[in-house]
């Protein structure tokens, strides 16, 4: 095992408790925190590969923390979100985060996501090669072309940005706002965000059997988008 | 600050108001042969606008009226009478009385208008309060939640089977939360609306997504009324897919084992339009309205875990976004639900 520290921040001794039970197997030191500004100052001291973060601290806001965090940390956060407000998870994201897993969750589930952070972060490091591969499709970034089964689909440049921007994340849920910054860069967001709804919908008609049924371009509810991880 | 004050500060501000208009009046009398009839009205009118702001529109045009005649009997001559002599007077009587009564009606306005928005600010911090009380409350019963279906877990592999009944029962008193949270939100009108321009593609999709990790999940069929065609809605993209879902969990639950269940969507005039159908045995028309009302169950309904909140959540959220649901009877038979919201038509 790699010698990898987590940091578990939350204000309920039960929940620091079984979550650090949980990631004892991936992790061979977990440092808990019971308050944002301890988190915070911990993040900074222990350098943590993962974060687990509960939006619910009594000392200040889910997403302060997280951009708090992000000035000095390149860890991976996973936010534990109790609240319905998919608005909230979406902000969060945008400050940072690079997950959520919604309360209640199973001990299994929160692990599977911390592997799949983990799997992330390291393939991130090891850097994309000009060809990217995901079941049927073939991404050639250098001759701008994607395959499907081996024939031509055809893209407009933007859905073409679109497809390359969620398939270099994927994996990873990208919110609507992030999504909308890298396909149009320096465009305001505001009313213009519905293009980027009406374009994931002539993409999956492009590059899903059933557009009904994605089983690449999947969709966030309220959030954003992900494509489907590399498996 | 209101007008619709009580009665005692009231009585005591039109006293004092009239306390003040006779002061002034005697005080002027005094001086009555140094001054022109410019100063009286400015005195006038300054004591008209005190009493206004004071007591509202009411006192200020009783103050006017009452200076006017204060005016015309001490300062106009000839004195201690009505009549006026120059009939010049009677046009700065004129003048006085117009300007005392629109000034006093302005401030009444202005006054008006600040309380409309204290008012309005007053119920959007309400709501805010509310908004942010309901998603404490939302943390704090999740939280003791999650406690026990992690250790429920961690118990698991020590073998007692019995743990695995832990967790189902902590999701169920989870989806029971959710719920009555929801109903809070509708009724208490701090339901949060993310209108945006959506895709029909992307609500069926999502709908398939939610679904997928049921066994059964190939008894959905979703399917577009006119599949070459893409179409838009304005709507809230989380509240509508709750609501097919919770139309799509009823039709799992109570529709015959093993038959299929239909999803479609579709394009009518200014509506998207979709329908959940199913082969069950439909509702019976005693019941069609009632199975809207929070809380109702069905005594066909008896052997299903169901709280009685599925179906007023449904209607709930789409009435909240501009849309309706209805429920209606599938051709040949079974239940037919029909969720119609807002089209964008190019």
């Amino acid at each position: 095992m790699l010698d990898r520290t987590a940091l578990v921040i939350d204000d309920e001794a039960q929940i620091r408790r079984v979550v650090s039970h949980a990631l004892a197997d991936d992790f061979n030191k977990v440092v808990e925190a019971a308050t944002g500004a301890d988190g915070v100052r911990l993040a900074a001291i222990e350098r943590p590969s993962l974060i687990v973060l509960d939006l619910g601290l009594p000392d200040a806001s889910g997403v302060s923390v997280c951009a708090e965090i992000r000035k000095a940390s390149s860890a991976m956060i996973l936010v534990l979100s109790a609240r319905h407000a998919d608005q909230e998870k979406a902000m969060l994201l945008d400050a940072g985060a690079d997950d959520y897993v919604t309360k209640p969750f199973s001990t299994l589930e929160l692990k599977a996501r911390v592997r799949a952070l983990l799997r992330r972060g390291h393939s991130q490091q090891s850097g994309g090669g000009a060809i990217m591969r995901h079941g049927a499709l073939t991404m050639d970034l250098e001759a701008r072309t994607l395959t499907r089964d081996g024939s031509q689909v055809h893209l407009t440049p933007t859905e073409w940005e679109l497809v390359r921007v969620l398939m270099s994340n994927a994996g990873k849920t990208l919110t609507h706002r992030q999504l909308f910054a890298a396909v149009w860069p320096g465009r305001q967001y505001g009313d213009a965000q519905q293009y980027l709804r009406v374009h994931v919908a002539n993409v999956r008609r492009k590059i899903e059997l059933n557009a009904l049924d994605p089983h690449y371009i999947f969709t966030e509810p309220g959030v954003g988008y992900r494509f489907a991880p590399t498996q | 600050m209101t007008s619709d004050r009580v009665n005692p500060s009231r009585a005591l501000v039109w006293t004092a108001a009239f306390v003040v208009l006779i002061a002034a009046t005697l005080a002027m009398l005094a001086a009555r042969d140094h001054l022109g009839e410019a100063h009286v009205a400015l005195v006038f009118l300054l004591v008209v606008l005190g009493a206004s702001a004071a007591g509202g529109r009411l006192l200020g045009v009783t103050v006017a009226l009452a200076a006017f005649l204060a005016f015309d009997w001490f300062f106009l001559p000839p004195f201690n009478t009505l009549w006026v002599r120059n009939p010049f007077d009677w046009l700065v009587l004129l003048v006085f009385l117009v300007t005392s009564v629109v000034a006093a009606q302005l401030l009444y306005r202005a006054r008006a208008e600040r309380v409309a928005v204290e008012r309005a600010e007053a119920s959007r911090e309400a709501d805010k309060l509310k908004d942010a009380l309901l998603a404490s409350l939302s943390h704090d019963l999740r939280t003791p939640l999650t406690t026990i279906k992690a250790l429920a877990h961690e118990l698991q592999t020590l073998g007692d089977e019995r743990t695995l009944i832990i967790e189902e029962e902590a999701d169920r008193l989870n989806r029971l939360v959710t719920d009555l949270l929801e109903v809070a939100r509708l009724e208490g009108g701090a339901l949060p609306l993310d209108i945006q321009t959506n895709a029909a593609d992307d609500l069926l999709g999502a709908v398939m997504q939610q679904v997928s990790g049921r066994p059964d999940h190939d008894r959905l069929k979703v399917s577009l009324e006119n599949p070459a065609a893409l179409s838009f809605g304005r709507f809230d993209f989380v509240h509508s897919l709750r609501i097919l879902g919770n139309l799509v969990d009823n039709a799992f639950k109570y529709a015959p084992p093993g038959s299929s269940i239909e999803l479609t969507g579709g394009l009518e005039k200014d509506a998207l339009v979709f329908r959940v159908s199913d082969h069950g045995s439909g509702i019976p028309t005693s019941e069609r309205d009632r199975v809207f009302t929070p809380f109702y169950r069905s005594p066909k309904a008896s052997g299903q875990q169901s709280s009685g909140l599925g179906l007023s959540i449904a209607r709930g959220l789409a009435e909240a976004q501009g849309g309706t649901l209805t429920y209606a009877e599938r051709n040949g038979g079974g239940a037919m639900f029909e969720l119609r919201l807002p089209a964008v038509t190019a």
